[in-house]
């Protein structure tokens, strides 16, 4: 079998959200000698990526994503052997990811704490219709390098261009990066506001992360 | 240089385009639904027609004489007592007034009432309240006048209700026990829904308005249905209204059934018959509003959409066309003349029953 | 307030101004299309189905028939005593006239 095979077939192992396919595909593709990061990367992280477009077109959904990430967590704790300890438990980054005050949707904020988590990041799901102040708190609580911020409102928006405000009165506006969401949010909002970025969805803020932090 | 029209994003700013970039944005749109839903693009005689309603010079349109059709009205009178955070204007009325403003004053073609938080649940606490607003409107009033909320499942959950919340449950992996919890809520959202509405009826109410049906994920639809079954059955001659939350009925539980299908990931046009199936008497589909997309995307993509739901459907279908939704812009003060144009395309080439 | 006025002026029936409301109540009724609606009530009317749009037909009709009419005629029937007269007219039960009829002595 060749690498580009076995790496779909860790794909797919991720994509049926089934923990003993995983598994047994990851068993396989260290029987064949493949490197453990490339295994993680260009198998299982595509597998994810792959979950994020299925669910986003509304083939898979969020239990099925939840199922895909545990398969994912179990694939790669059989890696962690194989790599440098350092390695094993080293995440991309650390996010703080939330809803801001007044709004209480939760769903699609919680859709890319997941995503992001499964995609290797160390991340905070502080919550809906969080105070302003404890995205602030959490930040400096995790060092964080990038905080996430939806909302669902046209009427709540305003809290993330608060929250831009005190990151800029405490000093850490230049460490951490700033993601904005939500259905009202809009790349022109999070140019206003001085956002670094704007994602539309789920696999966008994996990917928009990655670009800034990684 | 190529004339250029003045269009909306969906987020309402102002933007230029030529009729070439409005065309293009139209079938990017529509295909973008015909590929999600798996559902037949417009014809190009429609397109055509699309881009004529968005080209149109005058700042409103409206639909050919004799093409008229019923709008009915959600959120009761929430928009003239309600505040900033529920889009009301704020002015100091009885809600009698307020549904008597929409009857006279606006010429709306029904009415509905509702409570401030406008979701069922926090309805009991106030349901003598309620059923004594309805006998007075009733009274009063001519057009048909329902009782409407959200069936908003996610008050069923922690902090604000009695299980567990799903959210927590499924980011700990526990896949089972959040499926559960969904389950009892839906139960509980039910039988909340037929015990207010059982109320309601004995004063008087012409019906119902279920708002934002799927809200809270495909719970919260299997709960709506439920209800409306029960509904018809106990009173066969309710007025009842199913209208959605979105496009894509996500799948949150994943695994609900009703009628033998399953109700995640259900388009307008695979929502429709089953609505009707429970015992609905009027659909009201939903396309959202990308708030990074131009108007004539959005509008392309929602009257794809709702085109499908209309001849899928046994019912009548009244399109949810308020902020954010059915190619209007999403903006607290939605431009008229992007409301005009979605309006006039929903009539015209959608093919709906109301708005 | 602006967007469902602007729905009222683009493509609404414009309620008791013309026959929005007759027409709603058929589709809300009896799960009539559009087009069956506007057929029913126009039949039951003796009007053309353009006509149920048209403010200057059903000014006169509403009165006429007792079916309510937007302008406060004194002496007109109102609320239920003109829904009464639209159940008749248009052959359905109104639930909270049954209810005003069982609560008489």
């Amino acid at each position: 079998m060749s690498k580009e095979e076995m790496f779909k077939e860790l794909s797919d192992a991720i994509v049926s959200c089934k923990k003993d396919a995983v598994e047994a595909a990851v068993e396989k593709a260290r029987d064949e000698g493949i490197d453990a990061a490339e295994i993680i990367e260009k198998g299982l992280a595509a597998g994810m990526n792959e979950v994020g477009i299925l669910f986003e077109r509304g083939k898979l959904f969020l239990p099925h994503v939840m199922m895909a990430a545990g398969a994912m967590e179990a694939g790669v704790a059989l890696l962690e052997a194989d790599m440098p300890k350092e390695e094993a438990s080293k995440k991309l980054a650390v996010i703080v990811n939330g809803t801001v005050e007044g709004d209480v949707h939760d769903i699609g904020k919680s859709i890319v704490s997941t995503m992001l988590q499964s995609s290797g990041f160390e991340v905070h799901d502080i919550g809906r219709d969080v105070p302003l102040q404890d995205f602030i708190d959490k930040i400096k609580e995790t060092d964080a390098n990038m905080v996430g911020m939806s909302a669902l409102m046209t009427t709540t928006l305003s809290g993330q261009k608060e929250v831009i405000e005190m990151l800029k009165e405490q000093g850490l506006r230049d460490k951490v990066k700033v993601m904005v969401g939500g259905a009202p949010a809009t790349q022109a909002w999070a140019d206003k506001i001085g956002a670094d970025c704007y994602a539309e969805n789920a696999s966008e803020a994996v990917a928009k992360a990655k670009e800034l932090l990684i | 240089m190529a004339t250029e029209y003045k269009l909306r994003m969906g987020d309402g700013k102002r933007i230029f385009m030529t009729k070439e970039q409005i065309v293009a944005d139209l079938k990017e749109g529509m295909a973008d639904a015909a590929d999600l839903g798996e559902i037949p693009e417009l014809s190009e005689d429609e397109v055509d027609k699309l881009a004529d309603i968005v080209t149109m010079p005058s700042r409103m349109v409206g639909v050919e004489q004799g093409k008229e059709v019923p709008v009915t009205h959600d959120i009761g009178t929430i928009r003239i007592d309600g505040d900033q955070g529920n889009s009301g204007v704020g002015i100091p009325s009885s809600r009698l007034v307020g549904a008597m403003m929409h009857e006279r004053a606006f010429g709306a073609d029904t009415m509905e009432l509702g409570h401030i938080d406008y979701s069922y649940k926090p309805v009991k606490p106030v349901i003598a309240q309620e059923m004594q607003t309805m006998e007075v409107c009733q009274q009063n009033m001519i057009v048909p006048l329902l009782y409407g909320a959200m069936p908003n499942m996610g008050l069923y959950y922690t902090p604000d209700g009695p299980f567990p919340n799903p959210g927590d449950l499924m980011k700990a992996f526990k896949i089972q026990e959040a499926q559960e919890a969904m389950e009892h809520a839906a139960e509980h959202l039910t039988r909340d829904t037929v015990w207010i509405m059982q109320r309601l009826m004995s004063s008087g109410a012409d019906g119902v308005n279920f708002d934002t049906i799927g809200a809270a994920g495909d719970g919260d639809m299997f709960a709506s249905l439920h209800a409306i079954e029960a509904l018809r059955k106990q009173y066969p001659d309710i007025y009842i209204e199913a209208g959605m939350a979105g496009e894509l009925l996500l799948g949150l539980h994943g695994e609900m059934e009703y009628d033998g299908t399953v109700l995640a990931g259900l388009w307008p046009h695979q929502q429709a018959p089953l609505a009707a199936k429970a015992g609905a008497n009027v659909f009201g589909p939903v396309v959202n509003t990308n708030t990074s997309k131009s108007s004539p995307w959005n509008l392309g993509r929602a009257v794809t959409f709702i085109k499908a739901a209309v001849e899928a459907s046994p019912i009548p279908c009244h399109v949810n066309m308020g902020m954010g939704v059915g190619g209007i812009p999403m903006f607290e003060t939605p431009t008229i003349d992007a409301v005009s144009r979605a309006s006039k395309a929903m009539v015209e080439i959608a093919g709906v029953d109301g708005i | 307030m602006g967007m469902p006025i602007s729905h009222i002026m683009t493509s609404g029936m414009s309620g008791i101004r013309a026959a929005g409301d007759l027409v709603a109540r058929m589709q809300l009724a009896k799960n009539m299309r559009i087009g069956e609606a506007k057929d029913y009530v126009a039949k039951k009317l003796d009007v053309t189905t353009d006509d149920l749009s048209d403010e200057y037909v059903m000014r006169e009709l509403r009165e006429d028939l007792g079916i309510g009419v937007i302008t406060s005629v004194a002496g007109a029937p109102k609320g239920i005593a003109a829904k009464m007269n639209i159940e008749k007219l248009l052959g359905i039960d109104i639930n909270c006239c049954e209810k005003f009829r069982g609560q008489l002595k």
